[in-house]
């Protein structure tokens, strides 16, 4: 005996043992659950839909993309009709004219006066008003705000909601065109990069070792290429376009997801029940796919959802500083490229596609959020 | 009695070094350093041993989630510290399964219980969904779970059925063997009992060999037939598990034994805690400890000086 009886005390050391009865049965028998079962991604969802940040968010990306599903088609104009004579016309909604806003005027300064009887100029009834009159070295001058659209001699009912550019192209379509394309751009090499990165992350963290070191040195030395000459080297290689814009931010875009991978490999890896489907033979394959990386699906989506608007951004930026999509397809950056030259005296032409890319920006980034929230293991159950 | 069975499990000389680093900064732990012992048919052999002992590393080196270091390995006459290959990890995980510690670390928590258990079913090229679901059923009947439960994960259950979940999944690919590495240290005392009857229960019932790690004496005491005690990745002593409460030999054995707590305020103040110092217990200078077998069936870790000693006094 372990328990020495001498050693108890003596009002029990002397207890028959018959005195003593098991509390509990033999037989473990287990109650139903009376809740219903619910699956790990149901309750992500269902998670997911309390946040109203996330799914206001959320909402904003599909009113976006439906927009640029939809718009281009609803303007009447297409991204490429070019009509010199309406150039750089201000923004004219139907309906918002009458308040004032986007009715298609605009203040010209530091004109002659005597010019505005001139009808060839200033064509009849496109003259609003006189803001200012001032005298400079003896000439007359005035500030005035006009109609540009009777000013450019467009005829009345015609409406370009976001304006015209320097080549009288309707800048709606041209954004929502050009937002079509960015998303495109950012899908794809968001997709690109997954792939690639998930598989050479989980053979450099599952197999780990020499197998390891080789597959991170190399992903090291490809991250110090500068990646804008790698995009020249691929501009030259395939000639500008999306599919040399997808592979330029490909080239070096997965080393972050390979990463992310590996570390969660590493993380996971030597957990208890991976172990326990080791020792029943279950093969690597299956340990990958099956008990590995679903447990890094949460931040790899989150992950991805972050790098779209950074290849929005990234995309814009090539643009920004000419390598961008052959014209004259539109792309936000592009757009922003061209706004920016003529941003003093046009300045509608950079707000518009500013704003565009600022909110798809924030809604990712607040989506991404809310979603590595709900498909955080640890914080199942919270209400 | 359990001796007179062939020995199901025979290890020898098993080392299991573990190192880090290259050339001069390398470094090796010997976890598991020139530990040899038998289990035989059907018994329950514990393997006691403070953390860090290698007890645990000893479990998972005979099943080869780790690859040996040296020494050899036999299974029902198989050697099984080859080189791993396709054969070797089917023959292991046909006759050996686990059982792991922590509950809910052990479970993946993206798959149903009837996934997790039925799963080495499937590894085994089992195709017939309907037939593993059967045979998950009645292995969750087993071990006291309903089928209703099949469908749930594995966040929604209690430690104790957890650790059954993790019984179910080692016995239902029918093992002979099964390494429980300490099965019960995570859960509470009125589910370990739960949990250790269970065990029991289903050794009789399938005729398994329990290779038990823990380090809760009095539940090994409870369950063992025969234990193993180690000490920094030696074994110093292994006895039937009677013999070894009545008879601890070894320094460390004695010490170990002296910690167990007993309900009983007064024999805790009275200090008879003995602590194990080994440059001051041993003195191996002059001659080098082995195995010796100090009386039938047990064998203690020590050098010809302390082993007359040891005879000296068992005889007393």
């Amino acid at each position: 005996m372990i328990y020495d009886k001498d050693k108890l005390p003596i009002e029990i050391r002397n207890l028959p043992d018959e005195d003593f009865a098991l509390v509990a049965s033999d037989n473990i028998k287990d109650e139903k659950l009376h809740t219903k079962p619910i699956g790990f991604y149901k309750d992500a969802l269902v998670r997911l839909s309390k946040n109203r940040v996330t799914m206001f968010s959320f909402g904003v990306i599909v009113l976006v993309i439906l927009l640029a599903l939809i718009v281009p088609s609803l303007t009447g104009y297409t991204y490429t009709e070019q009509n010199v004579s309406r150039k750089n016309l201000p923004p004219k909604i139907q309906g918002l004219e009458k308040l004032g806003i986007a009715d298609g005027t605009r203040l010209l300064v530091n004109r002659k006066k005597d010019s505005l009887t001139d009808a060839n100029r200033y064509p009849e009834g496109s003259v609003i008003e006189i803001t200012r009159e001032f005298d400079a070295n003896g000439v007359a001058m005035v500030d005035v705000v006009i109609d540009y659209y009777k000013y450019s001699n467009v005829p009345d009912g015609t409406y370009y909601w976001l304006g015209t550019d320097y080549l009288g192209r309707d800048l709606c379509t041209r954004l929502f065109w050009g937002a079509r394309i960015s998303l495109l751009i950012a899908f794809f090499s968001v997709i690109l990069n997954v792939i690639i990165g998930v598989i050479y992350g989980s053979i450099a963290g599952y197999y780990g070792g020499n197998v390891d070191y080789v597959l991170t040195h190399f992903a090291e030395i490809l991250d110090g290429l500068p990646y804008i000459v790698v995009t020249i080297l691929f501009m030259i290689l395939l000639g500008s376009g999306m599919l040399s814009i997808i592979l330029a931010l490909t080239v070096t875009g997965w080393i972050g997801t390979s990463r992310l991978i590996r570390a969660q490999f590493y993380r996971f890896k030597g957990r208890e029940y991976v172990l326990a489907a080791r020792t029943l033979g279950v093969p690597d394959r299956q340990l990958i796919f099956r008990h590995i990386l679903p447990n890094t699906i949460g931040p790899l989506i989150t992950r991805a959802m972050i790098a779209i608007p950074g290849a929005i951004f990234s995309e814009s930026f090539l643009a920004y500083i000419g390598l961008g999509i052959k014209p004259p397809s539109p792309s936000i950056g592009v757009l922003l490229s061209n706004g920016q030259s003529v941003l003093l005296q046009y300045p509608y032409q950079t707000i518009a596609p500013a704003v565009l890319i600022s909110v798809l920006m924030i809604s990712f980034n607040l989506f991404a959020n809310g979603l590595r929230d709900a498909l955080d293991p640890t914080r199942r159950g919270e209400e | 009695m359990a001796e007179l069975k062939p020995p199901i499990l025979e290890v020898k000389n098993l080392s299991q070094h573990f190192t880090t680093g290259r050339g001069k900064k390398r470094l090796a732990v010997k976890a598991v350093d020139d530990v040899s012992f038998e289990v035989y048919t059907q018994e329950t052999f514990g393997l006691v041993g403070e953390s860090g002992c290698g007890k645990t590393t000893t479990g998972r080196t005979i099943i080869r989630l780790y690859d040996p270091t040296a020494g050899q390995v036999l299974f029902d006459g198989w050697d099984i510290s080859r080189p791993m290959n396709k054969k070797l990890r089917r023959f292991l995980s046909d006759n050996i399964a686990m059982i792991f510690q922590d509950p809910i670390e052990s479970l993946n928590p993206r798959m149903t219980i009837e996934e997790i258990v039925g799963e080495g079913l499937f590894v085994r090229g089992e195709q017939d969904k309907a037939k593993v679901r059967k045979l998950v059923y009645e292995t969750l009947d087993l071990v006291g779970l309903t089928q209703e439960h099949a469908t749930r994960y594995p966040h929604e259950f209690s430690g104790g059925q957890r650790q059954r979940v993790g019984i179910a999944r080692a016995i239902i690919v029918k093992p002979k063997l099964i390494i429980a590495d300490e099965p019960v240290s995570a859960l509470d005392v009125s589910i370990q009992a739960q949990v250790i009857n269970l065990l029991n229960d289903l050794k009789q019932e399938l005729g398994l060999t329990i290779l038990f790690v823990a380090h809760n004496l009095s539940v090994v005491k409870y369950f063992s037939d025969r234990i193993g005690v180690m000490y920094y990745g030696k074994m110093v002593e292994i006895a039937n598990a009677a013999d070894l409460y009545e008879n601890p030999l070894h320094p460390y054995t004695r010490a170990l034994l002296s910690a167990i707590p007993e309900p009983n305020p007064r024999y805790s103040i009275s200090g008879n805690r003995v602590d194990y110092d080994p440059a001051r217990d041993h003195d191996y200078s002059a001659e080098q400890p082995s195995m010796r077998e100090v009386l039938p069936n047990h064998f203690v870790y020590c050098s010809q000086g302390e082993y007359e000693r040891f005879k000296l006094k068992v005889s007393l």
